[in-house]
């Protein structure tokens, strides 16, 4: 090939994109299946209550209002699938997200809510709490050999127990329900500053900076990954391990380092949850919160790009609150897990679509080549 | 203590199930990671027939078998996903069994939901099962100690695993295609089919482990919770038991006794005063596969092509 | 019209962008030795991946005994009676001998429980009758390269096939095994077996064949009786013009010690003995020592130590007057280059592009990352080219080719520019050739030669006899870990090495 035509199919990112969508398209349909067999009358209007989320307002303004508080929970998730991503660069499968981010609610909420400390202080122990946490695995994996996911899964209910344990201490639970007292009420220095941006949103009071923060450390893990000596040597060290040890990074090093960067990611992101004020922890809860895993999902349907990331995060967190506004009499909001799990299981077959289509294009190319060969008479070489 | 010994047999049963199952994806070359989703979807099939079978019906035999049939077809049928999608599309298989995991919750919950919602007429909308009279079925009681029917089919199981991984024809070339592939190939073994056989079968133990599971120590479950990384557990006795079926057993009793623990700390003088929260003991389990993972991980033994999908195109 | 065992009549296999088979015919008389030989990538591999039916030629027909054969998977082909000793064994390591032999076959009772003791007597029987010598109960792990490869032969044996294809079967033996093997081929040519020796050591096909058919760059070049011919034409057949066996060099004229090594031990990854025990030698410059001797007697670890990417259980290396015992990898580097063993596992990362694998060594220095921790993308392209250009890399598409991509020659090409141009002190090469053609090996060994010239001190390891003789000023043979002789190549013949290499010689090696 002499001139190298355009095309976008060829362009890794559009290819990556068009897996997403058809991921997307497959899960929502399945899912719109499943409600058809639970009951076939108001399984379009289902899934259109599940798409539409706060589009189901007709007021503008409030639906600034619910965008706002979208956008709210979209943060923490777009946390949680940042850590996923960056320790997947270096080769680790970190389903242990789920756990630091639990650590990281646990760590700031005490800050928050017993030592009353600034939200700033709040953030910095999240983030020192989850990135505790991924050191752990990571160091378990270097020294130990364990496997990454294993340690992940027993840390997260670990860190589950120690949670609610921690947050059930007084002073800080609320005595009359299972969930922690507020922060706005209790210690309104640990909430994020909201610096106007709430007057975007129809003054949702739950929107504060945090929105920004989660966008900002998306474009810094993306130069992290892909413009710096550091993120040169942690794909190095992910693509192969060996190579890096040949070379003289210290692998070892990079491991944990990455996976304490991943803890300090997912514990943050906590931090940008509970510190606006828009839920409390519930001290009873009985399984690890589903924001870490929903961020392996984001993670993988965003391409395992930090901006992709974003759209995707989202995406996600678009449906999962639009789950709520199905028909509870007949339906359950679950319907958006099992949505955004089959998105998971179908963004595993990326690899393969990707491949497909790369063997699609060569084999055109090379029919086009063999045609033009014969025309010029010669063979291929 | 004959509670304790019971919830031990119990639990280690769950684990020793499951982790067999692991072992047969595993020596066929596929990780299982997706066992904890098997599980949740085994305990469902199974939790429905316990439900919807009157017990009247042929009594104790029937519904034992009925139970232990309906998890293990649908726990099998559940691996399905991932022998697909690892063995025909070469999938990434931890992405995989994670999506598993989540997908088997999420779709448990939602079923059991809507079945609830209908039958009530909207007014139920838990995620809950009740099998009081079936489960009490599955109970011999001698004295005090429970013995329950599923500890018998645990012990069968392992002699079974350590006859079919060892002595006969299928053991040794399914044994092969997880060390190396390649060669297993070149004599003529389909490996894509021994692959498919090591993860169906983890699937039918994977689905019979979940069913008594969350059969052990209650008789009402609630499908939100899944069954709270106990398919982790196993993996991690698995990966302590040396993917040696009888070191597994014998791993399995040592998990079991501390998840037993959990249940029954308060029945012990000694436990009950040292005054710890219960939550360190729901706690035990975890920590203390951490440490065994740690102390024996180094050196592993695992199948050298795990993880790998095997293509025929590469040699 | 002679009876053929194997016929395979114009066969043509194309993949995207190569014809790997093109209009090539072979013919395998009943009973004879029927050597083919090529180079690496002349399409030798494929043709039998065409026998064993992995691949569909698009052209051509295949006859098994006089009869038209429809060769779809390997099974079609065993139950041909075609059986095969690859390259690379196929064996279960934790797997016992007899395991592996009977595997695919086993013979079985009618619930299919494995009936050993009936395969153990068959297997003892075969054992004593060819002359093979194994142990049925050993693990794969725990033999020697030798019975592993009597074990697939028997694998063939008990599967009663006729038609026997050996690929590259001496690349892993002795002198003294070769010899054996040999013999062993022989005796089952002898007893009607056909036999086809892939191969391209000249040595051993003027030995053991009776016919030789010559492949070249995917093209049949012909079939020679080998009583007719001499290795001289054979290699011109083989490489399409005169080759000269010897490499061009100046007498070297070594000069200070660059690198000394004394007592050396390294830990095993797999046994419990160590890898290296006790080794002592020393590198001058302008002169390059070769460590020689069979794989796995603990060159790798040898080398590991020396670079760093394994700590020493005892001793020291001095590297120009410093010790660098427990020097992380990284300092090592500045005066070391080390063109490692494995390219694919050590040398590079395959899925970054080639510019980004030509900085692997360098990328940290001010040149390339500036004070922030950015890498100067710019200055990374420039020197990546420069490289490309000067070294001769070809690819795809320059610098940013993704280096999985590339050509096994040229991916080798590509380390040994990063290495050498980093100008370091002493270069580390271990089997630098392996898996090239005769156009890529000129080339390197050119290049060593030149570093040599250079007044840079060279520490080759190699498994080839032909490189270790060509190529090096001082010989030093391993041995189960231990530096057991060591030669001048002037002085040495390839028997006396072979001795060595075998453990059967030694001799107490001064320091």
């Amino acid at each position: 090939m002499n001139k190298k035509r355009f095309s976008p199919l060829r362009n890794e990112g559009v290819q990556m994109l068009l897996a997403s969508l058809l991921c997307i398209l497959g899960g929502l349909l399945i899912g719109f299946v499943v409600l058809l067999i639970i009951e076939p009358s108001g399984a379009f209007e289902a899934i259109i209550a599940i798409l539409k989320n706060f589009f189901r307002f007709s007021r503008v303004n409030q639906r600034l209002k619910y965008l706002g508080q979208t956008l709210v929970r979209t943060a923490p998730l777009l946390m949680c699938s940042l850590s996923v991503l960056f320790a997947y660069k270096v080769g680790m499968f970190n389903i242990g997200a789920a756990g630091q981010y639990v650590a990281g609610a646990c760590a700031t909420l005490f800050c928050a809510l017993y030592l009353k400390m600034p939200w700033w202080a709040c953030m910095m122990a999240a983030m020192a709490a989850g990135a505790l946490l991924g050191a752990i695995s990571g160091a378990l994996k270097t020294f130990r050999n364990v496997n990454v996911v294993i340690s992940g899964i027993m840390l997260n209910w670990i860190m589950l127990y120690v949670t609610n344990t921690v947050l059930s201490l007084p002073g800080i639970k609320n005595p009359m329900s299972p969930y922690t007292i507020q922060i706005r009420g209790n210690s309104p220095t640990a909430l994020l500053p909201q610096m106007g941006l709430q007057k975007l949103f129809n003054n949702e009071k739950s929107v504060t900076i945090a929105i920004p923060i989660a966008i900002i450390m998306a474009i810094v893990v993306w130069v992290i990954l892909n413009k710096t000596k550091f993120g040169y040597e942690l794909k190095a060290t992910g693509y192969n391990y060996h190579a890096a040890k040949y070379c003289g990074m210290k692998e070892n090093r990079n491991i944990i380092l990455t996976m304490m960067i991943a803890g300090a990611l997912a514990g943050m992101g906590a931090s940008l949850l509970y510190l606006t004020g828009i839920e409390e922890w519930e001290t009873t809860i009985s399984s690890v919160p589903a924001m870490g895993f929903n961020g392996i999902a984001v993670a993988f349907l965003g391409g395992l790009s930090p901006i992709g990331s974003i759209l995707a995060a989202y995406f996600i967190q678009h449906i999962t609150l639009g789950g709520g506004n199905v028909d509870l009499s007949v339906y359950c909001a679950q319907i958006s897990s099992l949505i955004s799990s089959l998105i998971i299981f179908l963004c595993a077959f990326v690899g393969f679509f990707r491949l497909t289509m790369q063997n699609y294009l060569r084999k055109r190319d090379e029919a086009a080549a063999a045609k033009a060969q014969v025309k010029k008479g010669g063979r291929p070489s | 203590m004959i509670l304790l010994t019971q919830y031990t047999l119990l639990f280690a049963s769950v684990l020793m199930l499951v982790a067999l199952g692991g072992c047969f994806s595993e020596r066929s070359g596929v990780i299982n990671i997706g066992l904890e989703g098997i599980m949740v979807i085994g305990a469902l099939g199974g939790a429905l027939v316990m439900k919807f079978l009157p017990v009247e019906f042929g009594g104790a035999p029937v519904m034992v078998l009925a139970t232990l049939i309906a998890s293990a077809l649908s726990g099998m049928i559940f691996s399905l996903l991932l022998a697909v999608a690892a063995i025909n599309f070469k999938a990434d298989q931890t992405i995989t069994g994670t999506a598993m995991n989540m997908l088997a919750t999420a779709a448990a919950t939602v079923a059991v939901k809507a079945m609830n919602t209908a039958a009530s007429g909207g007014s139920d909308v838990s995620s809950d099962i009740i099998y009081t009279r079936a489960r009490d079925t599955f109970i011999v009681r001698f004295g005090t100690f429970e013995f329950n029917w599923f500890m018998l089919f645990a012990l069968i199981a392992l002699v079974l695993s350590y006859i079919i991984l060892y002595k006969l024809r299928f053991g040794l070339r399914l044994r092969a295609c997880g060390e190396h592939p390649q060669a297993a190939d070149s004599v003529g073994i389909n490996v894509y089919k021994m692959r498919y056989a090591g993860v169906l079968i983890s699937g039918i133990l994977g689905g019979i482990g979940g069913i008594v599971y969350i059969t052990a120590g209650v008789s009402s479950w609630k499908f939100e919770n899944g069954v709270a990384g106990f398919g982790f557990l196993a993996l991690a006795v698995m990966i302590f038991g040396q993917w040696k079926p009888l070191k597994i057993a014998l791993a399995a009793l040592l998990f079991g006794f501390f998840r037993a623990l959990g249940n029954v700390y308060t029945g012990f003088d000694i436990l009950k005063n040292l005054n710890l929260p219960s939550t360190v003991y729901n706690m035990l389990p975890y920590i203390i596969s951490l440490i065994v993972l740690a102390l024996t991980s180094k050196n592993s033994l695992a199948p050298k092509a795990e993880g790998i999908p095997y293509d025929k195109g590469s040699r | 019209m002679e009876q053929y065992a194997v016929e395979m009549l114009h066969i043509t296999k194309r993949f995207p962008g190569i014809i790997a088979n093109d209009d090539i015919t072979l013919q395998l008389k009943k009973g004879e030795i029927h050597a083919l030989l090529g180079e690496n990538g002349a399409g030798k591999s494929t043709l039998m991946s065409v026998l064993f039916g992995l691949y569909t030629p698009e052209e051509g027909e295949i006859r098994i005994n006089g009869k038209n054969a429809k060769i779809k998977n390997p099974n079609d082909a065993n139950d041909l009676g075609i059986g095969m000793v690859h390259q690379h064994f196929k064996l279960v390591e934790c797997f016992t001998v007899l395991d592996n032999i009977i595997m695919g076959v086993e013979p079985v009772n009618r619930l299919t429980f494995l009936q050993k003791k009936q395969a153990r007597e068959k297997i003892m029987e075969m054992s004593k009758k060819w002359g093979l010598h194994v142990n049925p109960d050993a693990l794969i792990s725990d033999i020697t390269v030798g019975m592993q490869q009597r074990t697939e032969i028997l694998k063939m044996l008990y599967r009663e096939n006729d038609i026997l294809i050996f690929d590259e079967p001496t690349a892993v033996l002795t002198p003294q095994e070769i010899e054996e093997l040999m013999q062993i081929m022989k005796n089952l040519a002898a007893e009607g077996k056909s036999i086809l020796f892939i191969s391209h050591k000249l040595n051993e096909i003027m030995a053991v064949a009776d016919r030789c058919s010559v492949l070249r760059k995917g093209k049949y070049i012909g079939t020679v009786d080998i009583k007719d011919t001499t290795k001289a034409e054979l290699s011109r057949m083989m490489v399409g013009r005169d080759v000269k066996f010897a490499v061009d060099k100046e007498e070297s004229v070594p000069g200070e010690e660059i690198l000394r090594v004394e007592q050396m031990s390294v830990a095993s990854n797999e046994h419990s003995k160590d890898a290296v025990r006790n080794v002592s030698f020393s590198v001058r410059r302008g002169e390059i020592v070769c460590i020689a001797g069979i794989d796995g007697n603990g060159q790798s670890e040898l080398v590991y130590g020396i670079t760093g990417l394994a700590p020493l259980k005892s001793g020291s290396i001095t590297l120009c007057g410093q010790n660098i015992t427990k020097a992380p990898i990284r300092q090592r580097a500045g005066v070391m280059s080390h063109i490692p063993e494995d390219r694919h596992k050590h040398g590079l990362v395959l899925d970054y592009p080639l510019e980004d694998n030509m900085v692997l060594q360098r990328y940290f220095e001010p040149r390339f990352t500036n004070k922030m921790g950015f890498l100067k993308r710019r200055e990374i392209r420039a020197y990546a080219d420069k490289l490309i250009e000067q070294y001769d890399v070809r690819s795809g598409q320059g610098a940013i080719t993704i280096a999985r991509s590339m050509s096994g020659g040229n991916q080798q090409k590509a380390i040994i520019a990063r290495e050498i141009d980093k100008n370091p002190e002493l270069l580390v090469a271990v089997q630098p050739t392996r898996g090239l053609d005769v156009g890529a090996i000129e080339y390197i060994h050119k290049q060593i030669v030149a570093q040599r010239d250079a007044g840079k001190a060279v520490l080759l390891v190699s498994l080839e006899l032909d490189e270790v003789m060509n190529v090096s000023d001082r010989i030093l043979v391993m041995y189960e870990g231990e530096i057991v002789g060591e030669f001048d190549p002037k002085q040495v013949t390839v028997e006396e090495l072979g001795l060595y290499m075998a453990g059967a010689k030694r001799e107490a090696v001064k320091q």
